[in-house]
């Protein structure tokens, strides 16, 4: 059973790895889910920080889109996409596919790595 | 908008005056509206990457005005990837084998037409997908 859009990325969420990371492309029995949101509210935005477990191996990643409608003028995505990010703040994989929103440019934070080896921006 | 003077010359003179190794400036089409220049330097160790990137924000809040934007140094934690973003121009300070996993430069050089964007198998949906509730 698969539950609507409700409020972005939070605990026990199911995200998809959009970098080609090692980890986040071969296939596991189950999806990689977030188990903590480095938040004051436990509700995660595009940019922030989480912890996700996947292949029974805890790993941060920054949220880059979600299925919820954000403030008008930012896009909105048909899934919930995560780049998995090491605790120093390098990322793990080497190139993202997917379109990767500006918001991250204005945003406070150390989002110029993961910026730089996204191919489309939207 | 960036001071008169700190510019893209003034940039990478005074990555040449660091001994900073393997400038590449890459000039990036306004379609991509990231930024002009994207600069990738390399250092021979940790402490040169630390010494470059200091001194460059140093130079900035020296010949900045007040109506721009302060910047800090990305990657400060790390020990071998650190970027500064200074609206129009970006420079990334990597060492040079984390530059050779990475291959910025053939990303944003070759386009569409990368070798790693090649190689990720992509992805598809079964047959008797539906997007929404069942």
């Amino acid at each position: 059973s698969i539950t609507e859009a409700c409020q972005a990325i939070q605990k026990l969420t199911r995200v998809r790895v959009v970098d080609n990371s090692a980890l986040g492309n071969t296939p596991y029995h189950r999806p990689p889910k977030c188990i903590h949101v480095y938040n004051k509210s436990g509700v995660g935005k595009v940019g922030d920080k989480i912890l996700l477990a996947i292949k029974g191996e805890k790993k941060k990643a920054l949220i880059v889109g979600h299925k919820m409608p954000g403030p008008t003028m930012t896009p909105r995505f048909d899934s919930n996409n995560v780049v998995l990010i090491e605790d120093n703040g390098n990322p793990i994989g080497t190139r993202i596919k997917t379109p990767i929103p500006y918001i991250l440019r204005k945003r406070e934070g150390e989002f110029s790595k993961v910026l730089a080896i996204a191919r489309n921006f939207v | 908008t960036l001071p008169q003077k700190f510019n893209i010359d003034f940039v990478v003179a005074m990555l040449r005056q660091e001994n900073a190794k393997d400038i590449c400036v890459i000039q990036i089409p306004p379609e991509i509206k990231y930024c002009d220049y994207f600069i990738i330097v390399s250092g021979s160790s940790t402490r040169h990457l630390h010494a470059m990137a200091h001194y460059m924000l140093k130079m900035y809040k020296h010949l900045k005005e007040k109506s721009d934007p302060y910047t800090q140094i990305e990657g400060k934690e790390t020990d071998d990837w650190l970027c500064i973003d200074f609206g129009n121009i970006v420079v990334h300070f990597m060492l040079p084998e984390t530059r050779e996993v990475y291959e910025l430069e053939k990303l944003w050089t070759l386009g569409a037409y990368d070798d790693q964007l090649a190689q990720i198998t992509p992805e598809f949906l079964p047959e008797d997908f539906v997007f929404g509730l069942t």
